[in-house]
């Protein structure tokens, strides 16, 4: 990774040798993504969809479950959104926090007009198109003012555009039109609107959740291809040339403020679109639906994926995803963490000794610890772990207290710090370390994130964004992006 | 016209702008050195806030203090401020620097990170309900200024005059030390500053500990005036601080308070006129204007591109 | 000859400096004009101002007889004026041959809804812009044919860099190119191979260019005319022979007398 950035390890730069060594440095083919990549890479684009959505689309089929098809659904939109804004982040290099806001807006709008909060009932045809040009417009008038901003002022102009929305949703239930006798709900307020028409095309109902997964799966493809041709055109290159460097982007003939705002309008559109299935699927719309919280989950997945392939972005969607839903269910999300951890460790411990010798020292001082607790402080391990599966083998291993809030807390502060330290040392001291620290963080999971799901999605998610970005930013599928050469 | 009515607005708005101007302090002092927005700047402020209701609950709480009001105060300050200081140190060292060279989008992203797990773990940590300083239970709000239709009680005062003091030690540190003088230099040109034998890295550890330990003493004043407390404070408070820093120009020190005190009033009249539930759509329409019309702030010198 | 570039009594100050002074300069079609000047002569804002990067203060650039003061920069370079620069901006990450075909984007028309539906006339556009790129790559002989062109632009040489940003002006189509310190950094052979090629752009490529240049034995071999700038003020016009004697030149060069004669 270091060679990437041009330190003084490894060729100089510009010579021969390290021209041929491009392949190298461009990350994706050494190390532990290199069979992925291989793999992904023998796949034509088309084919690469075609497997992914067609597999997606047996899922009604393997199994009976209402849930596990309204997962699918949900990794779909998922997925969705996160092409979107692949296009906004990963191709125009745009950072753009009012996403979320577009995807809320359509589904608000498909919700007005297919229901009855004002007894409006659109055909779909119509309604869709009507809600991805209001999108598309919405997209125009927000990105008018910041065309001329730099990144960091984009951010924060959209960043308050999604704060806007949602306070104009929680609150658009009493307001004052002219032509109105007293107060109009428009949205519906904290209640939200429910009682949303299905989707209806040609005069088929979309009710089953199956049908929306292929109806999903469909749009999808469609977005997705409609999208990589864009890619593969005058505009897709206009757009990574100002991702690049504006500036010279400007100097080729580009017009950068132009090009800027229609890639802003691609991820309205697509969020918007998306919106309009997400809300006939929920049969709801709330504005809780289109919290921030949303906008951090979808930047983890693109960036987890790797900024600026559509692969990369949907693998994230759906490793995202479905990892959130197993983080709902305490034994799942044990199981998930014990397993992040150990593919963790065992990426990045060489030699194995050494990764032996870590694993073997965390378990055993699991056991002195807890023997210890046992004698010096019988409270500590009064309490019992939170059931399913493998709680019985964390018995005897894991400190449990019967209070664990206080503890819980105490040592999450303390695992904050030991990583902190952690990161600073170099050497054996960080292998020796290391042991107590993986012991402290099953501690706090077991005592305390496992009970706060909903908030151990968002921390986790915090801590994927600053890991990734200063360790991989280029993510499962990115290339490494060279810039100072 | 309610004049009462009035002047109390106009309290309001300079105790919020003392705040906001504290907030705007730090990102424009980081933007200034980095070129770099930092996103989770509101949520040190929040942590500063929580910092100050820990000490107040280790003296005993609100209702039983064990402690002289006046120390409880500078404690809390000085925890906040170093508490929070600290924090944004951190912050630098591990989700910033690594990135100094990436493209602009990446410590933003990384800041994005930052800001939400600072603020899962204030959830986790103190709950999700309010926390309340109680100042009413140790001061007694009745004692202050009262002349005409100015009333203002000695916990606003005091805010104001703390924050009034802070700004002009940070006027003197920047004008008047060497520290300052490294920080002008950094902030005009990194790798020239570089070049002059400053150590650059520990002119932008300064300026972070710095930065944030204002957003810290902010946080503190809030919960003074306003009691309140919660782990979602920071969000709206440090995009507001923003829109301070950018209406007064942002890089610049003087900017960020003018900007702070506007944004402060500015909110204030409006939630006491206009609407008090869409203030916060006010105030992001005044920053969408101000950036249409002059994009460089009140105080800001547009930047000459180097090509 | 026709007057292709006409710059007059064009002034810009940043902050007190007084970058550009009242400096009126032209250049014909088919001419090849030097600027040449010490650091901070104004040589670099010069070519700032010509491209709408800045905007004058007062004064006026004509390009045949039109005026660019004012147009953004892309709509400047669509009217045919390119440049490559000095501390050389290539889209680093972009492949060779997308780096040029990129800088097609003035001359080609086919929208996002073209694109999507793929329409035959997008296709023929799509295989032009190939076609070009070739072309403009093949200008420079071996150096970035072959499997260069689906290699990233940060893996060129330095040489094959500054070749690169002058390929990718040339195919937004411009007639008018500006280079900025096209040798820098070259060695030797290279500055020599880049002096025969600023020349074969005149007789085979038909543009007119107007660059800057410390290299004197560059400036030498390819200028029809040479200009001498000194703080933002014209001090000398002429053959390289007059203005390199000029005393004037000769004094604003004083202290890197050396460098100037190397």
């Amino acid at each position: 990774m270091s060679e990437v950035e041009g330190t003084p390890e490894g060729p100089k730069i510009g010579v021969d040798e390290w021209v041929e060594r491009v392949e190298e440095r461009t990350g994706l083919r050494t190390g532990w993504t290199a069979p992925i990549v291989a793999l992904v890479e023998k796949i034509p684009p088309a084919g690469l969809l075609a497997l992914a959505v067609g597999a997606t689309a047996l899922v009604p089929f393997l199994s009976s479950s209402d849930y596990v098809v309204r997962v699918a659904v949900n990794t779909v939109l998922f997925a969705l959104l996160a092409v979107g804004l692949n296009v906004v982040v990963g191709w125009a290099g745009l950072l753009d926090l009012g996403f979320v806001a577009f995807y809320g807006f359509g589904a608000y709008l498909y919700s007005i007009l297919s229901s009855d909060q004002f007894g409006v009932h659109w055909p779909t045809l119509l309604t869709i198109p009507v809600v991805v040009a209001s999108s598309i417009l919405l997209g125009l008038l927000l990105g008018l003012p910041s065309r001329r901003l730099l990144g960091d002022y984009l951010a924060i102009v959209t960043l308050f555009f999604a704060q806007i929305f949602v306070v104009l949703t929680t609150n658009a239930d009493r307001i004052t039109l002219p032509w109105n006798d007293g107060p109009t709900d428009i949205t519906g307020g904290p209640n939200g609107i429910t009682s949303i028409d299905p989707i209806s095309i040609f005069g088929y109902d979309f009710g089953s959740t199956r049908s929306y997964l292929w109806l999903s799966l469909g749009v999808f493809t469609l977005v997705v291809v409609a999208l990589q041709l864009v890619n593969h055109s005058r505009t897709g290159r206009a757009w990574r040339a100002l991702r690049e460097d504006p500036l010279a982007a400007e100097a080729m003939s580009m017009p950068v403020n132009r090009l800027k705002l229609l890639g802003f309008m691609f991820g309205a559109a697509t969020a918007g679109l998306t919106g309009t299935i997400f809300a006939a699927v929920q049969l709801g719309v709330f504005p809780g639906n289109f919290e921030v919280p949303l906008l951090i989950t979808i930047y983890a997945m693109v960036i987890l994926g790797g900024a600026g392939s559509i692969p990369g972005v949907v693998i994230g969607a759906v490793l995202i995803n479905v990892s959130l839903e197993l983080l709902r269910d305490p034994a799942q999300a044990r199981f998930l963490f014990y397993v992040t951890i150990g593919l963790g460790l065992l990426a990045l411990l060489r030699p194995w000794q050494k990764l032996a010798a870590v694993a073997v020292g965390t378990i055993v001082f699991g056991f002195v610890a807890y023997q210890l607790a046992e004698r010096l402080r019988p409270a500590w391990v009064s309490g019992s772990i939170s059931g399913g599966r493998g709680s019985d083998l964390l018995d005897g291993w894991v400190i449990h207290p019967a209070n664990s809030t206080h503890l819980g807390n105490a040592g999450f502060v303390l695992l904050i710090a030991a990583v902190i330290v952690i990161s600073e040392l170099r050497g054996v001291w960080r292998t020796v370390l290391l042991a107590p620290t993986l012991y402290l963080a099953a501690f706090v999971w077991e005592n305390r994130l496992v009970a706060e799901p909903s908030v151990t999605r968002i921390l986790l998610l915090g801590a994927l964004l600053i890991v990734l970005m200063t360790w991989r930013p280029q993510g499962l599928l990115g290339t490494t992006r060279v810039e100072i050469v | 016209m309610d004049w009462n009515f009035f002047v109390q607005q106009l309290v309001n708005g300079v105790t919020l702008g003392s705040v906001y101007a504290l907030i705007a302090l730090g990102y424009t002092m980081v933007y200034g050195i980095l070129k770099l927005l930092n996103f989770a700047h509101g949520e040190v402020y929040m942590m500063g806030a929580f910092a100050g209701y820990g000490i107040l609950t280790a003296f005993g709480g609100a209702l039983s203090l064990s402690i002289n009001v006046v120390a409880l105060i500078v404690l809390m300050l000085g925890a906040a401020m170093l508490g929070s200081g600290l924090l944004g140190v951190v912050i630098e060292r591990f989700a910033y620097r690594p990135l100094r060279n990436a493209p602009r989008i990446a410590p933003l992203i990384s800041a994005l990170g930052v800001s939400f797990f600072l603020q899962s773990t204030a959830l986790l940590l103190f709950g999700a309900d309010f926390r309340s300083y109680e100042t009413y239970e140790y001061i007694d709000l009745a004692t202050g200024v009262h002349w005409g239709p100015l009333n203002i009680s000695v916990v606003r005062i005091a805010v104001i005059l703390t924050a009034v003091l802070l700004m002009v030690a940070l006027m003197l540190l920047v004008n008047r030390t060497r520290l300052g003088k490294a920080m002008r230099a950094t902030a005009f040109d990194r790798e020239a500053a570089a070049m002059q034998g400053i150590d650059v890295d520990r002119v932008i550890v300064a300026t972070f500990f710095i930065g944030s330990a204002l957003a810290g003493a902010a946080g503190v004043m809030v919960g003074l005036v306003f009691y309140k407390v919660y782990h979602l404070m920071g969000f709206l408070a440090g995009l507001k601080g923003f829109t301070a820093a950018v209406v007064g120009g942002i890089g610049s020190i003087p900017g960020a308070m003018l900007g702070g005190l506007l944004i402060g009033l500015g909110e204030a009249f409006i939630t006491g006129y206009v609407s008090s539930t869409f203030q916060d759509v006010f105030v992001f329409s005044i920053l969408i204007a101000l950036l249409l019309v002059r994009p460089s702030g009140l105080l800001g010198r547009a930047d000459i591109q180097k090509v | 000859m026709s007057r292709l570039l006409e710059l007059k009594a064009l002034a810009k100050a940043f902050g007190g400096l007084q970058v550009i002074d009242g400096l009126d300069l032209h250049v014909d079609e088919g001419e090849i004009v030097s600027v040449i000047g010490p650091n901070g002569a104004g040589k670099t804002t010069l070519f700032n101002l010509i491209t709408g990067v800045y905007e004058p203060d007062a004064g006026t650039i004509l390009l045949g007889g039109r005026s660019l003061v004012g147009l953004p920069p892309h709509q400047i370079t669509r009217l045919g004026v390119a440049r490559t620069f000095q501390t050389l901006r290539l889209f680093l990450n972009m492949t060779v041959k997308e780096n040029v075909m990129a800088a097609a984007y003035g001359r080609t028309r086919a929208g996002v809804v073209r694109s999507i539906l793929r329409t035959p006339g997008m296709r023929r556009e799509e295989r032009e812009i190939h076609a070009l790129a070739e072309e403009k790559l093949a200008f420079f002989g071996q150096r970035l044919m072959g499997y260069r062109w689906n290699q990233p632009a940060y893996s060129l040489s330095y040489a094959n860099r500054r070749r690169l940003e002058i390929a990718r002006a040339t195919a937004t189509g411009a007639r008018l190119l500006l280079l900025d310190e096209p040798a820098a950094g070259m060695n030797p052979k290279e500055t020599h191979e880049i002096t025969e090629l600023i020349g074969k752009l005149r007789t085979d490529g038909g543009y007119t260019i107007l660059v800057i240049e410390h290299d004197m034995h560059v400036v030498e071999g390819i200028s029809d005319r040479v200009v001498a700038l000194d703080h933002g003020i014209k001090i000398a016009e002429g053959t390289f022979g007059a203005v390199a004697t000029d005393p004037r030149v000769v004094e604003a060069y004083l202290g890197t007398k050396a460098a100037a004669t190397k």
